[in-house]
């Protein structure tokens, strides 16, 4: 770890104007991850800005029947939280599927969202990764991938997003609201992450000085069912090989709402709109589910480590929206 | 008072609470990480990045610039013996010319505070000349023109076995089987105290297992007499093999001595991970003889494992696994041979189970396809094949004492199965995830049995030492146990006070700290300070009854404490040895080259998801014969603890490496099982005596690791038809390629 300088941000107008003026300055929130990649010498920073003070700690409920999460809001609490656990079991779902209590009760939104991967690669700083080090090459493509993507990946990196609470937001439209000097930018969360084709060190559109101050999302679609489903190698506290957030609404047994979202196969939360595209109108069958998972799943491209996650992706999707049929039936 | 008094209410086989119990659940104990003086300094350890390379030269410059630094050291700092070695002095303190793998230690900062100490190190330069790196052991061992990892031969071992010469069978079944390096994943990192003495020795607070081996390698690297090493136990997080050899201890001494300030050295989670050995991944090539009746007529196998750059403990690794190759099974013929290679990937050595996991998991993969062949039920043609009490070892050394395989087999398949799921997603495989709601899961049954030695074998002087103190306290009899056996978390320090109790009638027992004014204790290892220690403690307790017989002989009337009043305290030492064991022959592997045996059965059911690759293990259901049950609430930990990792063995458990490097040295991704994934265990335990032994123990610890392993597998085997050779399999082995 280096030496940094340490701020303490009191409101987000302070806070924002400190990451202006320090060029390299990183904000910290509940430092499950920050901490570790100072110590491992990847995030170097001249100043933290320690923006836990900041009050945006609040889950509201907007007008229009979505919620507002401010985004230093735990994600323990937000898991728990009676709107989300109401309206987003979904989200409920996917955020107590990852990490473990103790790392959720310090983990804030915001941060989430900001999760660096944890390609084994990058966390060896005596490996070349493009991510850490542009230029100097992946040893994940010839070495160790079985963790590493198959969807939106490039020739410079394999690595995924880890997120799980992220592939949930993808699915349920979530928007993301920063703020810095130059004021108030909303981004759809995804197009929040970028892929990373020849500049896998990229990894979001934000700018250097803005800060997440929150998410909002969209009332959810009504009569619809929803689930996140996630494959690990281990029962709890293991990074997703597949997971799927699923929106599902069927009319007179076709389909007339999807959402459906991937994690653990891209760089980013993967919505998978070319699905989404197969499975609009069509009849609510497996067959129909088959057949959208595998139009997502023709542009995966896989190393010898993970193609088996190409076969886990479509088997999860079928079964995800299996469930969620016969929940919508029943329901 | 002057016999053998059960009377008392924490003796032997009652379930004496552990002193340490409390307060490891609640976060309290202290560990050797920390330890704590007010003027300490810190020590850090520069590591080599590269599996092979030859070191140019070092420049100390940039560190020995830094404020804050008290000393940086290289081998040329080292005042005496220049290596280091549990079996083999081969293992240098600090790099001389050459490192063998990555991780290595090169150079050594002591400095005000850790940060600063990291900092220095992390400034020393060093030129290296990358060499090739020899990370194929089959390669290592069979090739003529692969380079040379040390100065000696690659092949560190090779152990044959020749029993018979008939190898022509009605029924032949094969198999190549892997598995791979698994870490012993304890939870205190390797940490400790040197403290410079008076008399320009030094003590050391170090968590270890093995307090005498430890003194007896740091003293001549320090070029210290060994009194001049003295060397105590601090708090052990965890150990199960992987603190048998040196990690920190030298560099501590080094570094304290150089300074003349007490050094503190705690490595971190990803520096643990280089700074011990690891199981040795092994590649087996099997092939079962058999009368279309399932009997045995021979077994021929090569079993190949990695040792890694240094010795550490391989050659007793691989003797294992060539003694015990084809499980406790009655077979005339056999053709084994088993190899230990030096390679540049990380030093392998001792991890619970100890050579025996690895074959275990081959043969037993192999009797289930034998099972197959035959039309046989697993469970009958093991019963077919078992050994008992008069049977002879491949080894031809004679089982003699009871060995009830059979028996235990057959209860273990009597027990209930456990009832098909219930509908809980949260029980089905996934668990808290919900992946399935029961479509595509399948239910697998699969056993499996390992034979473990117990102590140290091929004729290892295997000895322990107590000094047993009976006096007044208080004006109330009181023990005092002192002994140099490490508690590593196993219950020791209970037991050891239990058998006081039972054979002193006392119920006051103190176990005084472990360290090296008294003798050695050998290794909390081989499943053996029980038998070891806790004889040695029975046979001091023993002398001291004596003594105050004859006390009470010669002053008729008066009472134990009156004796103790006129004539004080009565202490004796003891050591305690086991029956002598024998070297293996070294082209025929014959020898009694084993004290005692200990046998373990384990039934595994399973919940496979085969859409997406994904396994429940339902039950675990064990059979263990333990010849004396000495505290029953520990021994059942032991064997869930010990099933546990046999459970992580097979299905997720491995240390990555390539080209030499270690890839996932962290438990984020080097992956234990959580209790989510750990099922209820139904346990019977035995208890037939083996006479050689005190009250009629077996060793415990080790056995059930061996036996889950290929249980768990042939588990899923079952649910899913797939052949399954290498372990830890992996949802992708077992549904998706």
């Amino acid at each position: 770890m280096r030496p940094f300088t340490y701020l303490r941000a009191p409101d987000v107008a302070t806070a924002v104007r400190a990451i202006s003026a320090e060029p390299g300055a990183k904000f910290i929130g509940g430092g499950t991850n920050l901490v570790d990649l100072l110590r491992e010498d990847i995030e170097q920073p001249g100043t933290v800005i320690d923006i836990t003070g900041l009050p945006l700690t609040g889950v509201e409920e907007l007008p229009d029947g979505g919620i507002r999460i401010g985004a230093l809001v735990r994600n323990s609490h937000l898991a728990a939280h009676r709107l989300v656990t109401t309206r987003y079991p979904m989200l409920s779902q996917a955020i107590l599927s990852g990490a473990s209590p103790q790392l959720r009760n310090m983990a804030t939104t915001g941060g989430n969202l900001l999760q660096r991967t944890r390609c084994l690669y990058f966390y060896d700083g005596a490996a070349a990764c493009n991510k850490r080090e542009p230029g100097s090459g992946c040893d994940a493509i010839g070495g160790f991938n079985r963790q590493h993507g198959v969807l939106g990946v490039s020739d410079d990196c394999l690595a995924t997003h880890p997120s799980d609470m992220c592939v949930a937001l993808a699915a349920l439209d979530a928007t993301v609201e920063t703020r810095s000097e130059h004021g108030v930018r909303r981004i759809p969360l995804v197009d929040l992450h970028r892929l990373p084709g020849t500049t896998p060190h990229r990894e979001t559109v934000l700018a250097a000085d803005e800060l997440i101050t929150a998410i909002e999302l969209p009332p959810p679609p009504s009569g619809a069912v929803s689930r996140y489903r996630k494959v690990r190698d281990r029962a709890s506290y293991a990074f997703a090989l597949v997971s799927v957030a699923a929106v599902l609404k069927v009319r007179d047994g076709s389909v007339s709402t999807v959402r459906l979202a991937l994690g653990g196969v891209a760089p980013k939360p993967w919505r998978a709109y070319a699905a989404e595209r197969a499975l609009l109108a069509a009849p609510a069958t497996e067959e129909s589910f088959t057949r959208a998972a595998e139009a997502e799943l023709t542009a995966a491209t896989a190393r010898p480590g993970n193609a088996f996650k190409i076969e886990l992706a479509r088997r999860t999707i079928v079964a995800t929206l299996r469930d969620l049929l016969a929940e919508g039936s029943a329901a | 008072m002057t016999s053998t008094d059960t009377r008392t209410s924490q003796g032997i086989g009652q379930s004496a609470p552990r002193p340490d119990g409390t307060l490891k659940v609640t976060g309290e104990f202290a560990y050797s990480s920390d330890l704590w003086l007010e003027d300490m300094v810190w020590g850090v350890t520069l590591r080599s990045p590269h599996p092979a390379a030859r070191i140019r030269s070092i420049d100390l410059g940039p560190a020995l610039a830094m404020p804050g630094v008290l000393a940086v050291l290289t081998h040329e700092d080292v005042p005496g013996e220049k290596h280091h070695g549990l079996e083999l002095r081969d293992q240098p303190v600090l790099a001389v010319d050459r490192v063998r793998y990555q991780g290595e230690p090169v150079a050594l900062v002591a400095a005000d505070h850790p940060e600063r100490a990291r900092r220095a190190a992390a400034a020393i330069v060093v030129d290296y000349e990358v060499t090739e790196a020899v990370t194929d052991a089959r390669r290592a061992a069979f090739d003529p023109a692969c380079p040379k990892v040390g100065e000696r031969g690659n092949i560190l071992r090779h152990q044959p076995v020749r029993v018979g010469s008939v190898f022509e069978a009605p029924v032949v079944v094969t198999g190549e089987y892997e598995v791979g390096m698994q870490d012993q994943a304890f939870l205190g990192p390797e940490s400790g105290l040197a403290v410079p003495a008076e008399d320009g020795g030094v003590d050391l607070y170090v968590a270890t297992q093995w307090l005498h081996v430890d003194r007896d390698q740091i003293a001549p690297c320090l070029g210290l007499p060994a009194e001049k090493v003295r060397v105590s136990l601090a708090g052990v997080g965890g150990a199960f093999g992987a603190r048998e050899d040196l990690s920190m201890q030298v560099h501590a001494c080094l570094l304290a001595l150089r300074t003349g300030r007490p050094v503190k050295m705690v490595y971190n989670r990803e520096e643990s991970f280089f700074g011990h050995v690891h199981r040795h991944p092994a590649w087996m090539r099997y092939e079962h003889g058999a009368t279309r009746d399932g009997r045995l007529i021979y077994v021929k196998a090569e079993i190949l494992l990695d040792g890694g750059a240094y010795c550490s403990s391989s050659p007793a690794v691989v003797g294992n696994a060539a003694s015990l190759g084809a499980g406790p099974y009655e077979v005339g013929n056999v053709e084994i041979d088993a190899y230990g290679v030096y390679t540049n990937n990380p030093p392998c050595g001792a991890m619970r189970g100890f050579g025996a996991v690895q074959a275990c998991f081959a043969y037993e993969s192999q009797m289930d396809r034998l099972a197959e062949a035959c039309g046989l039920s697993p469970v009958e043609l093991r019963i077919r094949n078992a050994v008992s009490q008069g049977s002879r070892l491949i080894t031809g050394q004679l089982i003699d004492s009871p060995a009830p395989l059979a028996g235990m087999l057959a209860e273990l398949e009597a027990f209930p199965l456990p009832a098909a799921s219930d509908g809980d997603l949260r029980e089905l495989p996934g668990g808290v995830a919900q992946t399935t709601h029961g479509e595509g899961v399948r239910r697998g049954v699969g056993y499996g049995v390992g034979i473990k030695n117990i102590c140290f074998s091929e004729g290892f002087d295997d000895y322990s030492t107590a000094r047993v103190r009976l006096e007044l306290a208080g004006g109330e009899p009181h023990v005092l146990v002192h002994t140099a056996a490490a508690e590593v978390g196993q219950g020791l320090v209970t037991v050891q006070a239990q058998v006081a109790r039972t054979e002193l009638g006392v119920e006051r027992v103190t176990v005084a700290p472990a360290d090296t004014t008294v003798g050695s204790a050998g290794s909390s290892s081989a499943s053996r300070q029980s038998y070891v220690t806790g004889g040695a403690v029975k046979t001091a307790c023993e002398a001291v009854r004596e003594r105050l017989a004859e006390l009470a002989a010669a002053h008729p009337g008066l009472t134990t404490t009156a004796l103790l009043q006129r004539f004080g305290p009565v202490e004796e030492t003891r050591e305690y040895r086991h029956r002598p064991t024998f070297p293996m022959d070294p082209s025929t592997g014959q020898g009694d080259s084993h004290t005692q045996l200990a046998l373990c059965v384990h039934r595994a059911v399973v919940d496979v998801d085969v859409e997406l690759g994904l396994v429940k293990v339902v039950e675990l259901a064990a059979v263990q014969d333990v010849g004396k049950v000495l505290n029953l609430l520990a021994l059942e930990g032991q064997i869930h603890g010990g099933s546990a990792q046999g459970l992580g063995l097979a299905l997720m458990e491995e240390v990555l490496v390539a080209d030499g490097r270690l890839r996932n040295p962290s438990f984020t991704d080097y992956l234990i099982p959580t209790i989510l994934d750990m099922p209820p265990m139904k346990v019977s335990i035995l208890e037939n005596p083996d006479p050689a032994a005190p009250y009629g123990l077996r060793g415990a610890g080790e056995p059930p690791t061996l036996s889950t392993t290929p249980a768990v597998v042939a588990a899923v085997r079952a649910a899913t038809g797939r052949a399954l050779s290498r372990v830890p399999i992996r949802p992708e082995h077992i549904a998706l390629t």
